[in-house]
């Protein structure tokens, strides 16, 4: 962890910039304590790799270029265990490879962050086309954490508040990044070190001989970590196992654990789930969207006020879980939600369920590479509001 | 100040992506401004169309993406081809006359800055990016002399500052007299 003063200022560049979107998280990373990152080569998050194999070792951290995602993924892991706060970047293709790495990360309960920089089928082309499978990637019951930054900015800040959460839930959380912003730069500015806030694990506080690595004191709670190295005995398998960790098939057992797994993430939505609102008040119509698309939805909205239609914004800071109860506030207030995404139509199901019998409902997909023009965004208002 | 929309274009190699890095940085970092800059470009290192986009606003951008652009900077033919169609009509051109011949009767307000020319006299053609910046920054008034060459020099290898330095006070010289009223 970065104690030392020195290191936590080299770690921080406090100040304004004009920097690359995929800097911007690297930054991040390093304000937030990344102290190990594993990744391997792939657009458009190479600038992550890149920038990260300079920076990270300069402080004290540890870089690593796999072989491939599955070695990354299962290195973070690791990494993780031994109580390092790791990071690994990738794009859609790459990000496919890793969901088995994933799948394990969520039954230990091991915290890692992964970036995936969406694009369109192997081209540099913006998308978000990924939004479902960040979230059902891997294989068995699971819940993942994913943020969507929309700028620069937040790729800076939600990278800090995607190791915090990581650390807090101990689950894998997403930064779902998209050619768009992580290609873009952008006005930046990061606070003093101090101004900066920082969550670290739960290490026990029982001896050895009481400690059960998979036991938490709620229901839905969080297992207190295992020191490294200091008697602690943990044995670290996907496999279903028990408080102790051993592996035991008992369906009583195995219900428990992922009711707990789950749970611990769905029943903190109050903490992990955050939206912002805008112009909601007086709306007639919302406009919901997450990551780069909210940026047209925001001129959007202001080209329909001034031709005297009510539009707000609700601008989905994260994505999974669902913010269920911030877009069900929305759904009860407004007569028509639009659904706006740059791909063939996904999250728009997500918020159709939520809104219905409530509002109308309609969508505005782009599917061309590129994020929408608020012209295009307004077109679709025009059309279905009436 | 509404956002003005900027469009540099030209062929990889010709330092098109730097010079909006440059003026994105200069109009944050010296001026206090808001800016976002996206670019496109071919898989060549060298050749291959090459165009970036610079929004440059007093208060924070939304959209990255535009239609339409108030100033379009052309370095060269194919490049001019492909953009000139999103500037506004009665928007500005900017090109180099050297290499960019043709400019389709455009109804746009065109100014010939003979950057690549200039570029040469000074000795190395590669630095003909830096008398366009210099020139801009002087016509426009968006950012000062100062800006571009402190942003340079905080960007660029120290082995190039020199020239790119005399680039910069070239291009400032071929804009005396000109004033480009952008906002």
């Amino acid at each position: 962890m970065a104690t030392s003063t020195t290191e936590r200022a080299q770690r921080v560049l406090t100040g304004t910039h004009f920097m690359l979107g995929n800097y911007a998280v690297v930054e991040g990373a390093l304000a937030a304590g990344c102290d190990f990152f594993a990744g391997y080569p792939i657009t458009p998050a190479n600038e992550i790799s890149e920038r990260m194999s300079q920076r990270l070792p300069a402080v004290g951290g540890k870089f690593l270029q796999g072989e491939d995602e599955l070695c990354s993924i299962y290195a973070l892991s690791g990494a993780s265990l031994a109580g390092a706060k790791a990071m690994t970047a990738t794009a859609s293709a790459g990000y496919n490879y890793m969901q088995e790495g994933i799948g394990y990360a969520v039954a230990v309960e091991a915290p890692i962050v992964i970036v995936d920089v969406q694009r369109c089928r192997g081209e540099n082309f913006a998308s978000q086309a990924d939004v479902m499978q960040m979230k059902w990637g891997p294989s068995g019951d699971h819940e993942l954490i994913v943020l969507a930054p929309s700028s620069v900015q937040e790729l800076f800040d939600f990278t800090i508040r995607a190791f915090n959460l990581a650390e807090e839930f101990r689950n894998p959380v997403i930064i779902m990044s998209e050619t768009t912003i992580a290609l873009m730069r952008e006005r930046l500015v990061i606070p003093p070190a101090e101004e900066i806030e920082i969550v670290n694990r739960r290490y026990t506080s029982l001896p050895p001989d009481k400690y059960l690595p998979f036991k938490a004191n709620e229901e839905y709670g969080v297992p207190d970590f295992a020191p490294l190295g200091e008697g602690y005995g943990a044995i670290y398998s996907l496999n279903p196992h028990s408080e102790e960790g051993s592996i035991d098939w008992n369906p009583d057992v195995f219900e428990q654990l992922y009711k707990r797994i789950t749970g611990k993430v769905t029943q903190h939505r109050d903490k992990i789930c955050k939206t912002q609102a805008f112009k909601m008040d007086d709306a007639d119509v919302a406009l919901i969207a997450y990551g780069s698309e909210v940026r047209p939805c925001m001129d959007a909205m202001e080209m329909a006020r001034a031709d005297g239609i009510k539009v707000g914004v609700l601008k989905l800071d994260t994505v999974w879980p669902v913010p269920e109860e911030q877009i069900i506030q929305v759904a009860n207030h407004v007569k028509l939600a639009i659904t706006v995404e740059m791909n063939i139509g996904k999250y728009t199901r997500e918020v159709e369920r939520l809104c219905c019998a409530k509002c109308r409902t309609a969508v505005a997909t782009k599917n061309r590479g590129l994020v929408h023009f608020p012209e295009e965004v307004y077109a679709v208002i025009k059309e279905v509001w009436r | 100040m509404k956002p003005i929309n900027i469009r540099i274009c030209g062929f990889g190699g010709q330092g098109i992506v730097l010079s909006a890095i440059i003026l994105g940085t200069a109009a944050v970092t010296k001026r206090g401004l808001y800016a976002v800059q996206t670019q496109s470009y071919g898989s060549e290192a060298r050749g291959g169309q090459c165009q970036a986009e610079l929004i440059v606003s007093d208060s924070p951008i939304n959209s990255p993406a535009t239609q339409n652009k108030d100033i379009l900077v052309a370095m060269f033919q194919s490049a001019l081809d492909a953009y000139l169609p999103s500037l506004k009509p009665n928007g500005i051109l900017i090109v180099d006359p050297a290499m960019v011949t043709d400019l389709h009767n455009t109804t746009a307000r065109v100014y010939s800055v003979p950057a690549t020319e200039t570029a040469v006299k000074l000795g190395n053609r590669i630095c003909a990016n830096m008398v366009m910046l210099g020139y801009f920054q002087e016509a426009t008034g968006l950012i000062t002399r100062d800006d571009v060459v402190e942003t340079m020099k905080e960007l660029v290898p120290e082995r190039f500052h020199e020239l790119n330095e005399r680039a910069i006070d070239a291009g400032v010289e071929l804009a005396k007299g000109t004033q480009i009223d952008i906002f």
